[in-house]
Order: structure tokens, then sequence, then C-alpha cells
């Protein structure tokens, strides 16, 4: 593409909805009686984010250097009109998908991988550190991290570090080094271990081991999802849709998109909720993770290891064991404080579907329109057929986020 | 002149110790005084104050404290009192005239306007009725519309706290905050607290328009070691810093 439309497309400010919420988002809090986690962030995140994590401000600029790498990555990313689907659907209204897949690592993920590694490197640590389930994030992260030659420590859930051993070459080719996770490389990985060598691993216990290898070696943590910065920073999602509808004079009377953590979601809705107050927003999580039907809104831990905040979210239980479903990004017991507060006002609707359906749609969508999608965004395609069908005669405009390509989870068609 | 409003939990670290420095602290250097009434969950304190809060309740008694109330209130420092909804909700009406009863004039709720909001409203027109004072919380993670409604209900001055809790070291913005809340409240008396840094950022508040400070963990930290001498050295600072401005 151009790159004078690029600049066209790609936002200068990143969107923060926090100052927008119908109501005051419920602070983070502190869980254990002496010892601040909340201050704990201080020592593991880039200062900037953890600016951003708090701040009131309605727009952030987005760094020069940043935007540059969003133009290098593939950003813009395309808004397609889904005509084929359209007809195969016999639909009246009008379908687009906006397609993260599209990036170089092949989701969202490198949006805010990108921004946080920018900030690491400017405070001249020595190099970031985080946990990965499917391998999604430990790409972003590793690929982030080789952009501004940071070196990247990413421990990988020992259970898909075996399962998916393509993932791990990705990350290495972004000379990012991964381990299984629990780890021989700290000390809470150590003595996991040596009560259970076998252990198959968690994300808690990911979580655990990159925060102690961040203070270990004055490494910054960076965060896949559900804290704010990381939503800020998705926002480029909808802010680029935005503008992809109105120079094209559309108006979005639907927005569709799948919730692990909530930080695709929001990055692609929250930029329309000050200025289309009609516009229908629905989140759409497995059936399997029923975190807004039967999670409670509630304060609770953000992992289950306790190292993080507690913040005020839907959640299944921070212990909650999901079923190994393959939309392993979506596995998440709960989701982002700002949707959890929109959720719970009725602002945004949600909606769950079960593995069939995603399967369904995912084939529906690749014959149509080509595009082999994420399990994780399967389900805002499956939401997304749900909806036409129960909608058929009304015309609508959609909008949906493919958050990714599937293209390296095809073993669940096999 | 600027407001100096020091905050102490009620029966931290012992009721004579707080008697003691209570007592010591020069009437005519601070404007207000804030009194944390201890709560079985003071969910958006730091770590610092979440333990004044474990001891304070084991120790408050308010026979010990109602002549020292007294003294304040004949001393013409208005007191108010810091306490969360979570423990007073059910018993709202009565504690407000207990209040009243004990010379407070207002109130300060941080969990109001966070985890009841539905009942927001009606409490303060209660409070209005009452005459007596609903000091508004409001934070970064406050919405603009809501600083803007909740104000307009009240007439009070308002309490802007920097950071998610006291006592913690997230980075904050002066310049931002101070031009927000300018904007959204143009001439309401703002008393700044929760966890400011340092002299330079008092001064900062103070010149971009802020009417006061309030000041909690430090003094906390001192009564926890018993030294009263630091505790007004410091009072005596801070106000030395805000006759500058
Ligand atoms: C392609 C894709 N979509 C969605 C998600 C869910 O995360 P979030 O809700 O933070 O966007 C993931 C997480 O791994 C993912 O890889």
């Amino acid at each position: 593409m151009i790159s004078a439309i690029n600049s066209e497309i790609i936002p200068e400010n990143w969107y923060n909805v926090i100052p927008d919420l119908p109501e005051p988002l419920p602070p983070p809090k502190d869980s254990k009686a002496e010892f601040s986690s909340i201050n704990l962030l201080n020592k593991i995140l880039p200062k900037e984010v953890l600016r951003q994590e708090f701040t009131f401000k309605r727009y952030e600029k987005i760094p020069d250097e940043v935007i540059e790498q969003y133009e290098q990555i593939g950003r813009p990313t395309p808004l397609i009109r889904a005509k084929n689907l359209e007809k195969y659907l016999d639909y009246g209204g009008k379908i687009f998908y906006k397609f993260e897949g599209a990036t170089a690592t092949g989701s969202h993920k490198i949006n805010t991988a990108i921004a946080q590694a920018y900030y690491a490197k400017n405070e001249g640590v020595n190099g970031v550190t985080t946990e990965t389930g499917a391998g999604q994030w430990g790409s972003a992260t590793a690929l982030a991290a080789s952009l501004y030659k940071l070196p990247a420590q990413i421990f990988m859930v020992k259970v898909s570090f075996i399962q998916k051993p393509l993932r791990k070459i990705v990350m290495n080719l972004y000379n990012g080094n991964v381990v299984p996770s629990p780890s021989n490389l700290t000390e809470y990985g150590r003595k996991i271990l040596s009560e259970n060598p076998d252990h198959p691993g968690t994300l808690g216990i990911g979580i655990s081991e990159a925060v102690e290898y961040a203070l270990d070696h004055d490494y910054r943590y960076m965060v896949a999802s559900v804290m704010n910065s990381a939503l800020t920073h998705q926002s480029v999602i909808g802010l680029e849709t935005k503008k992809q509808l109105e120079l094209i004079g559309e108006h979005a009377d639907v927005l569709i998109g799948c919730v692990g953590g909530g930080s695709n979601f929001g990055g692609f809705t929250f930029p329309f909720i000050p200025d289309h107050p009609d516009t229908e927003i629905i989140a759409t999580t497995a059936d399997e993770v029923p975190k807004f039907s039967k999670g409670d809104y509630k304060y609770d831990l953000m992992d289950s290891a306790g190292v993080l905040p507690e913040v005020r979210m839907y959640s299944l239980g921070a212990d909650f064991v999901p079923p190994t479903i393959y939309a392993g990004g979506l596995r998440y017991h709960g989701a982002s404080p700002s949707l959890s507060l929109l959720i719970n006002k009725g602002r945004i609707k949600s909606d769950e579907v079960n593995q069939e359906e995603v399967k369904n749609a995912i084939r529906t969508f690749a014959n149509t329109q080509g595009i082999i999608a994420a399990p994780e965004s399967g389900h805002a395609i499956a939401t997304m057929l749900n909806y036409v069908k129960a909608h058929k005669n009304e015309k609508k405009t959609i909008v949906v986020n493919v958050s990714g390509h599937g293209l390296l989870d095809l073993s669940i068609f096999q | 002149m600027k407001n100096l409003i020091p905050y102490f939990t009620l029966g931290y670290p012992d009721n004579n110790t707080l008697k003691d420095f209570l007592m010591a602290m020069p009437v005519n250097k601070i404007n207000y005084i804030e009194f944390g009434f201890p709560s079985d969950d003071p969910r958006y304190d730091g770590p610092t104050i979440r333990i004044t809060h474990r001891v304070g309740n084991q120790n408050f008694n308010d026979g010990f404290y109602k002549p020292i109330f007294q003294y304040f209130k004949s001393n013409g420092i208005k007191m108010y009192s810091l306490s969360y909804y979570s423990d007073i909700g059910p018993k709202f009406e009565d504690f407000i005239s207990y209040l009243i009863s004990r010379g407070f004039s207002g109130i300060i709720i941080p969990d109001l306007i966070i985890d009841y909001y539905s009942e927001a409203e009606e409490k303060i027109s209660y409070l209005n009725n009452k005459n007596f004072e609903y000091i508004p919380f409001f934070s970064p993670s406050t919405p603009d519309h809501i600083i803007k409604k909740i104000a307009e209900m009240t007439s009070s001055w308002i309490y802007y706290g920097l950071q998610p809790s006291t006592g913690i070291d997230i980075p904050y913005e002066i310049d931002y905050t101070t031009e927000r809340i300018n904007q959204l409240l143009p001439g309401r008396e703002i008393t700044y607290g929760f966890g400011i840094k340092t002299e330079e950022d008092i001064k900062q508040l103070m010149k971009n328009g802020g009417s006061g400070v309030a000041i909690g963990s430090y003094i906390e930290k001192m009564l926890e070691k018993n030294d009263k001498k630091g505790f007004l050295d410091y009072i005596n600072k801070i106000r030395g810093v805000l006759d500058d401005e």
C-alpha cells in the first residue's frame, strides 16, 4: 500500500476509554495485607506503560518510532467487505471484517508488543520477558523485542511447548529465547519442578516465572491483555476501522469480536463508544469459558499465582481450569475491567458459541473469503453468522474483527 | 491561604500515642483534619494505611475521642470523616447523626461512587438536606461526566486522589491532572492527596490552582515510630511549602 494512504489511516493517537466509561472504573486492589502488588508494577513494567495504565487522558500520542514499526509489520490492516459471504448467506445488509491476521506475526498481539518493547528499550533495560500459552503472544513479544534489539525471554506453558513445536520455531526465528514453563530459570519454576518434574505448566506459573525473571535480571514484563494499557495500544484496530469506514461512507450498526482477556475486542470496539451510542456491540466467548454468563462481576486475581493485583472483572475464579479447547487464547478466567464494566452496565452485550459452531464458521469463512481465521477469531465469526441469521431482514452493516489467522492451528481440522 | 489537611486513622497506633500527637499539633498550621474511621475493608487504601485500619479497629473507642473532637471543633478546625460505605452503608443515617453530634462538618466516602454508584445520588441528597458536607472523592479513573455530575450536586471542597490507592508510587502527570480538573471544575476548591511524592509536586499542584493538600501515609509512619518530632517538623515543613505559594 502507498504510505501516504497508510499515514491517513494509522491514527496519531491511541484511544483510552476510561474517561468515557458510564461509571468510575474500580481501581486495582492489593490482595495481600502487607505487600503492594500494585507497587510491584513499578518494578516490572516500563514507567510509560504504567503511566498509561492509570491515565485519564482520552488520547495518548503514538510515538513516531512506533508508527514506523506499525507500518513495517503491516499496518494499517485491511478492512474488507465480505461480499462472497454476504452472497452465500443471501444477506441484504453488509458484512465487513477487519483482518488483524495480516500483520507480520499473524494476530493483533503485535500492536501492544511493539509499544511495550519500545518503552522498555527507551528505559535502557536489559531485555523483556513474558509468558505465552498458545504462542501468539510469545511470537509478538519476540518480534517486537527483536525490532528494538532487546533480548526476549519467553516462558511457554509446557503442554503447548510440546504440542505446538512450530510456534517455538517462529519465536526462535525472531531471536526469542523460549523455555517450557515450569523451567529451571527461576526459583519458582525450580520449586515446582522439584515437586513434580512432569508438571504441564499453566499461564499462572508462566506469569510468576516471567515476573521473577524480570525482577532478577532488570528486564521488563510484557502484558499480553486484560490491563488497560494493552487495550489502549490495541485501539489502533478500532481507530483504523473507524477511519476506513468513514472513507467509504459507511456506518457500523454492529461490532463483533472475541474475548480472551479483552485486548483485541476492547481495541476494536472502544473507539466507537464515545460517538456511536447506537452501535450494537457484541463480545463473544467460548461456551466452555462462560465468563460473562456464569462468572461473577467481582474483585479477583489477574493471575492464578497472585503476583499481580486484583481487579474488578467478570471472572470464573483465578483457579478456574478451562477445558482444553483449541482456542487457547480464550481460556482466560476473566476479562479486562473496562470491558467488564461496559458489559455489566449493558452497553456491550455478550454471546457464547461452542466448538462445533466455531469450526463450521471457520470453514464457511475460508470457503467464501479464503481467510483461515484463528480459532479465537472463529468465535467472532460464528456469532456474526448467528446474528445474520437472526436479523436476516434488517440490512445492517456488521463489522467483525478477525483477530488472527489460524495457519498454525490447523491441527484442529485433522 | 492554601489548606493543609492531615489524616489520621482513629486508634492507630494506639489511642494514647495518637492523642499525644494530635494535642501537640499546632492548630494554627492546619486547616481541616481528616479522621479515618477504622474499616473492615479499606479497599482503596495502600499498604501503609491498610495496616492502620486493622490496628485502629481494635483500639477505637468513641468515649476516648469525644473530648478530642470537641477540642478541634472549639479551635475552629473543621473535621471530616473518611469512612467506607461498605462499613457505614447499613446504618448510614445513624452514622451521620453520630458525626454531627461529634462536631464533624462532612464526610469522604471513597467507595461510594465506585462500588455503590446507583445509591450515590440519594445519599448525597440526604447529606445536602442535613447540611452536612459530602466531599466528592475523584481519581484518575473517574470518568469526566461523573466528575461534573457529582460536583454539581455538591458545593463543598473536592478531594482528588492522584494515585489508584494511597502511599504507592505510580507515575502521575501533574500538569495534565490540574488542567483536566480546572477545566471540569472551574472555581472549585480542590484538595489533592493520595500519594503525593515530593514537595516540588505540592508546589506545582498549588501553582496550578490547587487549594490544598491532604497528607496521610507519611504521618502514619511517624506515628508508627512514635516520632513526634518528625511529625511536627513535617507539618511545619509542608505548611512552609504551602505558604510559599
Ligand atoms: C488470534 C487471537 N485472538 C484473540 C485472542 C484473545 O486475546 P484478547 O482477548 O486479549 O484479544 C488471542 C490470544 O491469544 C489470539 O491469539
